[in-house]
Order: C-alpha cells, then structure tokens, then sequence
C-alpha cells in the first residue's frame, strides 16, 4: 500500500476550507473539469493542458501493435511527467511557506510538517522514475483510464496545493496523491479506484466547508 | 546460360567499377564519426546508477520505492548498452568497407552472440528486437566473410532500416534518461531548498555553509548532465538523418552535392563529440 505518511492528518484536512481559484494558466485550460469531482467519462475526455500532445491522442490509437506499443510507453511516460507535476507544485508552495517566515524561526512542530511534506514530493517523484523506468523497460498494459484520470487530477490537485490557506491541508490531498500514483506505479490497478475515491472526497469536502470553518494548524 | 552468365559477370564488375570509382572517403569518415559518438555508454551508465546517488537523500519509505526501481534499471541495462554496442560496429564495419583497415574486427563478432537477454519483458519493443536480430546477422555475415562480396552501397541498403529503428530505440531511451536526471536533480536539491532557509539558528551557520557548497557542486552536476544528453540526442538524430541521406544518395555518392551534404553531418559530429569530450 502506498500511503501517505500523514495519513492521520486526513480527517483533519477535511475539516478545512479553502478557496479554488483557477487563475493560471494550466488551470484555465483545465476550466472545463466540473466542480464536483468529475466522472470518469468527463475526466477521459479531457485534455490536460501543460502535457505532451501525445497524451492526448495516446488513446485513439488501436490499430497496429506497433502503434499501440508506442502509444502505451508514450502513455506511461506522460503520467510520469504529470507525477512530476504534482510534485514541482508541492515543492513550490512548501518554499512558499518557509519563505513566508522570513527571519522568524520556524516552530518545530511546523518545521516538522514541512519535512514530512518533503518527503511526500520525494516519495512522489520516486514513483515518477518507477514510472519511467516502467517506459524504459517493458510496455504496461491497460494504463488508459488511470493515465487519463490522473492527467485531470494534476492540473486540479497541482493548482490546490498552491492555492491551499493552510499547508497542512494539503497533507489528505497527497495522500490520496500518493496512494493512487504508488498502485499505478506498481501496477495494482485493483486500488486505483479507491485511491481515487479519496482524492474526490477529499477534494469534496475541501469545495462544500466554508472559509470561516478553515481549521488553522 | 551463357549470355545469363554474361550478364551476371557484366553486373559484377559493373558493381565492382561503381564502387571503384566513387570517392568513398565522406562515406568512411561519416561512419568513423558516427562510431566515435561513444559516450552514450556513460549515460547510460548514469541512469543505471540513479538509485546510488539518490538514496541518502531519501526517506526511508522512498528508499523502499527507489530500490525496486534501481532493479528494473538494472536488469535491462545489458540490452540497452548491446544496442549501442552493435551499431558502433557497424558504423566501423562500414569504415572498413569503405576502405579504412584502422579497425580489427575479427574479435568483436562474440559480442554479437547473445541476443537481447531481456526480450520478453524488455521496453524495447518488437521491432527492436527485430532490428538488433538483423543487424548481427548483418554483421556477422560481412565480418565472416572478411568483408568479400560486400560493397558499401550493399552494406548500407540492407542496413538502413534497422539502423533507423536501433536509432529511434536509442533516442527514446534518452529521453528518458534525460527526464529522470531531471526528477533526480529536483530530489536532491530541493532537500536543501528546503532545508536551508529552515536552518537560521546560529548553531546552524557550519551546517548551512557546507550544505551551500555541495547545493553548488550538485546543481552545476546536473546542468552538466542535462546538456550530455541534450547532446546526445542530437548527435543520434544526425547520425539516422546521415545515414538515411547516404541510402537515398547511394547511386550518386561521387557527386558533389551528396559528398558535401555528408560531409556536413561529419562536421556536426564531430562538433558534438568535441562537446561531449571537452567538459
């Protein structure tokens, strides 16, 4: 099982609220995601700005096994970029939020959930190069709709961690993350679905608690 | 039957005149400066070793991940390294062909032998194999025979396309390289991107300091490496665009134009190789 290791944090996280601003660029492109979370139908038809073309048309190919062959190893590579993704964001709003301490000194409590949170950005991008290793070294099979559920949840999840109030929100998020990048990774397709379940709760109950409600950490 | 043998001598020694008679030499220093882009090894050897640099940097979760993964990097690295290996030799077959003897090739036929190991769950793909299977049948052909019966423009017909596929094999894996060095890079200087700023007690200034100079080291490293396989990925689409233009050309490499558009993929390797070789 891959799981975050602030797993115990999610009922916390849940609690919280915060605001989904959809200014970026990668966000506007993904403006068409739903607010609730998304059915898979609409996840499969979208097209997740920022990655390679070839993500997009992976899955129209079905001829040659040629074709298909490459279309799958293309497919395995494009979610190892999007894993990346997910990660570059995570690191940027944990710089953000030691930055924002300026000279002050950091309480250890705080300091220790930006090391945890660290942790899940390396553990995140470890399961980018089993990925990629997975590209370099054999073809996986039936990768497409987790390939194109996780495609949608990047710009969605990404833009959250940015945007998140509080960091420690952010925590139930990457561990739904880490759960679903970490079956894929190892090719337990079984748990995808779960993983998913809990990432869209999450991101439910993140949408429907009003700002007021935030819980501060 | 006689006039039949009439015209298989007559097409022989028409064969034979029409290699005599081209200038062999941009086809013989194509194929020695495309041999000579050899250190895709190393950076092949660099993605094989990720796993060695990162670990330190790791939690032990991560660490847990990294070393099934260090695995299955491991395992194919064999057959990764066999493809350069085979189209190095025939690059310097092909040298020799075209009439430079600076290579000994009797023994390298052994490392043909094997086969790719990994064929049933490797990454390469079908036609991969494929391409590497005739490519050694190739070689092993024109190498056995001490080089009687084949010329050049034979060399270069019946190898082209698998040259083009062991190419698009190598390109591929680059990439791939290229984007997991840039994954490793992020692992390992965003620990201290992190780390640093939180370490502002005084007791700290030591730790801090040396954590700067090896964020220093590290990062100029990586730049380092990125532009090796940014390289290298340009060296590999000059040697497939060489060598498909030399197929296209066969039958007019004397002239003019053909001997200077190879002449100009030469000159681009070796700038590349120079590259490669002077950081």
């Amino acid at each position: 099982m891959a799981t975050s290791s602030h797993s115990n944090t999610d009922q916390a996280s849940d609690e919280a609220d915060t605001t989904l601003p959809s200014a970026t660029p990668r966000q506007e492109a993904a403006s068409s995601l739903p607010n609730q979370p998304p059915t898979p139908d609409a996840i499969v038809t979208t097209v997740t700005p920022g990655m390679p073309p070839a993500a997009a048309d992976g899955h129209d190919v079905d001829g040659a096994t040629r074709a298909n062959a490459l279309s799958n190893m293309q497919c395995v590579v494009d979610l190892a970029d999007s894993v990346v993704c997910i990660a570059d964001d995570l690191h940027e709003r944990i710089l953000q939020e030691i930055a924002g301490y300026n000279d002050r000194t950091m309480p250890d409590a705080q300091k220790a959930l930006m090391r945890a949170l660290t942790d899940d950005e390396r553990l995140l991008r470890q399961y980018a190069h089993a990925l990629y290793a997975d590209a370099a070294t054999f073809v996986i099979q039936d990768l497409k709709e987790p390939q194109h559920r996780l495609m949608a949840l990047t710009a969605e999840a990404a833009e959250k961690i940015r945007r998140i109030g509080v960091i420690g929100e952010v925590t139930g998020l990457v561990g739904g993350i880490l759960l679903l990048v970490g079956s894929i990774a190892r090719g337990q397709f079984s748990q995808v679905g779960a993983a998913l379940k809990k990432i869209q709760l999450h991101n439910a109950a993140l949408k429907t608690l009003k700002p007021d409600s935030t819980a501060r950490t | 039957m006689a006039r039949r043998v009439l015209v298989l001598v007559g097409l022989l020694v028409a064969g034979c005149a029409s290699t005599g008679q081209v200038s062999l030499g941009e086809v013989r220093e194509f194929a020695d400066a495309s041999a000579r882009l050899g250190r895709y090894a190393e950076l092949s050897r660099r993605y094989r070793d990720t796993y060695e640099r990162e670990s330190p940097y790791l939690s032990p979760q991560g660490e847990r991940v990294a070393r099934d993964t260090d695995a299955r990097r491991r395992a194919v690295f064999d057959d990764f390294v066999a493809i350069q290996k085979t189209l190095v030799l025939y690059m310097q077959t092909l040298s020799s062909l075209a009439g430079d003897g600076r290579y000994d090739l009797s023994g390298r036929i052994d490392d043909l032998g094997s086969g790719l190991k990994a064929m049933t769950d490797s990454g390469l793909q079908q036609r991969h194999v494929a391409a590497y299977t005739g490519m050694t049948r190739l070689l092993t052909r024109v190498i056995t025979s001490r080089y009687q019966n084949r010329s050049v423009d034979t060399m270069v017909r019946d190898g082209n396309a698998d040259v083009q596929t062991l190419i698009d094999a190598m390109t591929v894996l680059t990439r791939i390289y290229e984007k997991a060095n840039e994954n490793e890079r992020k692992t390992v200087l965003g620990l201290f991107n992190a780390e640093i700023p939180m370490a502002n007690r005084n007791t700290d200034r030591m730790l801090v300091t040396l954590a700067k100079v090896h964020l220093q080291n590290k990062t100029a490293e990586y730049k380092l490496i990125d532009r090796r396989y940014k390289l290298a990925q340009q060296g590999l689409t000059k040697v497939a665009l060489g060598h498909q233009k030399m197929r296209e050309n066969m039958d007019k490499l004397s002239s003019e134009e053909t001997r200077h558009m190879l002449a100009g993929y030469v000159h681009d390797l070796n700038l590349i190789r120079d590259a490669l070789s002077g950081e």
